[in-house]
């Protein structure tokens, strides 16, 4: 996606090689240089309650951080996979409403009494709880179906439209309508779901003795832990061959087909593998809110995430990330500041980095960092007098 | 029964028929040159082998198994190793890159999760890069190759793919006589272990690899033989050559 200016210049001038002995130290530095982004941040978010014991502002970095790990799920399919998936709001409302069924669940007696039903179902004169519901009684199960859950439905997606070689454009449309799908089932279903009003006052979330009170630091290394995990994973999973194959595919082209790999699958992982982080993303969310409601769901909220990604650098899953950080950090300040102009500056904001920085904030320190790197790689060549022999 | 047979190929596209009833077979460890003019149907036949185009009638047996309903990847899967007459690398990619992709045994994504590509290339890759003399450039993306250096990458890749069946589409277009006669070694060396179907213009590079040459014409195989017995035979004059009518139209 990006070319490295070095690349230009070699390009333009062929002629003197590069030393050998660069050919073979400079990867090792590279593939190093690409973990340690992700490490540092791991580390300063791990650290942040060391420094920080205001709970509001606990709690609000827990929100970003959430918001964080959706913007990197769509990072991972469309900047690693070229699938523009407009509809990430379904893998991350499916994630935080199996998360608030299960938290309803915790508080229903106290809410509607002895009968254990939830008190929109009270109000919609149901009179048992809906066998899809019984299983959210288990916080495993519950955490399972956040993951699961969106996972399967996007792979179900996924191999209808992959099947059929459906790309580019197409796929956002689509995807775009499986959103405005499940948010009107969700609204429509006000028995089940609690309709427009979602599930509201909910318990906290408990495990193994351990309570997490939104507004607690043990919350908050909830939010951070996932987030450092599933950067780490996605690390991983796109340095894979499989990750490989898959930035062979975004090119646009059906070549891997002749090499064996069958592609349709392959998008199909990505897609479900970044369903199911934005169903853990989701799951976070509503803890931090204290409730699941159909706006998660909403059309405005996944484009933002697409926004927060674009702004970050939607090649990377760290620029991502701090993109929806900073977007959102910035949006609650400027809401403070300027009650009524904040839009307007943030919209201006936007547009200055879509029109100057293609590859958002992530492209920005790339580059900065090529620059640097190619420096450096010409002083120390300069004073290598192996390097002077090969250039003839 | 011979290594690939296609029996009765047909394909139409819009009502022409740009493959009519063509019959075909080729022995294991053969090299087949495919010849004929512009519309004859020598890239559709290399297309329907492979699988991205779907025959209209007709069956296509590899060693015996019917494939003709399998999709690209299976086939793939199967020994069907394909050059494209535009050279078809991944861009976006470095050398190393496009190398790794070709290098595709397992290529199924649970395989492919659990393997992180080194950065020391395999023997064999290292091997392929000498060959083709791209050695120097493993970390160059591939769009800023030249035309014929992204031929030499897309030849490499289907060295390392290292499939039973390749099927070359213009493999010498853009090569200097240099490079073309490069080429041609290299085809020497792949004959008897693999066995080569190639579409090729350059009539000194068919002369100088192919054993047995099939002339197709509108779609059908007109004439099938040793070099010296297609070059004489009137048929072919008339419809390729340029002798006969054709070269009128």
């Amino acid at each position: 996606m990006t070319s490295l200016p070095d690349r230009h210049d070699r390009r333009a001038e062929p002629v003197p090689r590069p030393a050998i002995a660069w050919r073979v130290s400079m990867p090792r530095i590279t593939s190093a240089a690409q973990f340690l982004p992700y490490i540092l941040f791991c580390g300063a978010i791990l650290a942040v309650p060391s420094f920080v014991s205001d709970p509001f502002l606990l709690n609000k970095f827990a929100r970003y951080l959430a918001l964080g790990l959706a913007a990197a799920a769509l990072a991972l399919s469309w900047g690693y996979c070229g699938i523009l998936n407009l509809g990430q709001g379904v893998g991350f409302g499916l994630g935080a409403y199996a998360m608030a069924m299960h938290l309803k669940l915790k508080t229903s007696p106290v809410h509607t009494g002895s009968a254990g039903l939830p008190d929109f179902m009270v109000w919609n004169n149901l009179d048992h709880l809906p066998w899809f519901w019984q299983p959210f009684h288990s916080g495993l199960f519950a955490l399972a179906a956040a993951v699961l859950l969106p996972a399967l439905v996007a792979a179900l997606l996924g191999w209808f439209m992959f099947r059929a070689r459906i790309a580019g454009v197409y796929v956002a449309i689509i995807t775009l309508a499986m959103l405005a799908v499940t948010n009107l089932v969700f609204v429509d279903q006000q028995a089940y779901t609690g309709g427009l009003n979602g599930i509201t006052d909910l318990a906290w979330f408990e495990m193994g003795g351990v309570e997490f009170d939104p507004y607690s630091p043990a919350f908050y290394y909830l939010s951070a832990g996932s987030l450092a995990f599933f950067l780490m994973l996605g690390m991983v999973f796109t340095r894979s061959k499989a990750g490989l194959v898959l930035r062979a595919i975004r090119g646009g082209t059906d070549r891997v087909l002749f090499f064996g790999y069958d592609m349709a699958s392959y998008q199909c992982l990505a897609f479900s593998l970044s369903a199911g982080m934005s169903g853990v993303a989701g799951m976070l969310y509503a803890m931090v809110l204290e409730f699941a409601s159909p706006t998660f769901m909403g059309v405005p909220l996944s484009l933002s995430m697409v926004i927060w990604a674009a702004v970050g650098g939607r090649g990377s899953l760290l620029g991502a990330t701090v993109g929806a950080i900073l977007v959102n950090g910035t949006q609650g300040s400027l809401s403070e500041a300027f009650l009524n102009s904040w839009q307007l500056i943030l919209g201006a904001l936007f547009i200055l980095v879509v029109v100057f920085l293609p590859n958002g904030l992530a492209g920005l320190v790339h580059n900065l960092g090529a620059r640097l790197s190619g420096r450096l790689r010409g002083m120390a060549a300069d004073r290598a007098p192996s390097a002077l022999l090969n250039r003839r | 029964m011979a290594y690939l047979e296609l029996q009765g190929l047909e394909v139409s596209f819009d009502g022409f028929k740009a493959v009519n009833g063509l019959d075909l077979s080729i022995e294991r460890g053969e090299l087949r040159c495919l010849l004929g003019a512009n519309g004859a149907g020598k890239s559709t036949t290399l297309d329907l082998i492979c699988g991205r185009t779907q025959p209209t009638g007709g069956r296509i047996l590899l060693d015996g198994r019917d494939i003709t309903q399998d999709p690209e990847y299976r086939r793939s899967r199967l020994g069907v190793g394909r050059k494209f007459q535009v050279p078809s690398v991944f861009k976006e990619l470095s050398i190393r890159e496009n190398l790794e992709i070709a290098r595709s045994r397992h290529p199924e994504p649970w395989r492919t999760l659990c393997v992180f590509p080194s950065r020391r290339p395999s023997p064999r890759v290292a091997e392929v890069v000498e060959i083709v003399g791209l050695e120097d450039a493993l970390d160059t993306q591939a769009a800023h190759l030249s035309h014929g250096q992204t031929q030499w990458l897309e030849i490499a890749m289907l060295l390392v793919q290292d499939s039973a069946l390749i099927l070359m589409d213009e493999p010498t277009a853009g090569m200097t006589v240099q490079e073309t006669g490069k080429t041609s070694a290299i085809f020497q060396r792949l004959r008897g272990r693999h066995t080569l179907i190639v579409v090729e213009h350059d009539m000194g590079f068919v002369r100088e690899v192919a054993e047995t040459i099939t002339v197709l014409h509108q779609g059908r195989r007109l004439s099938e033989g040793p070099i010296q017995a297609i070059e004489n035979d009137p048929k072919v004059r008339e419809a390729y050559l340029g002798s006969g009518g054709i070269s009128h139209a």
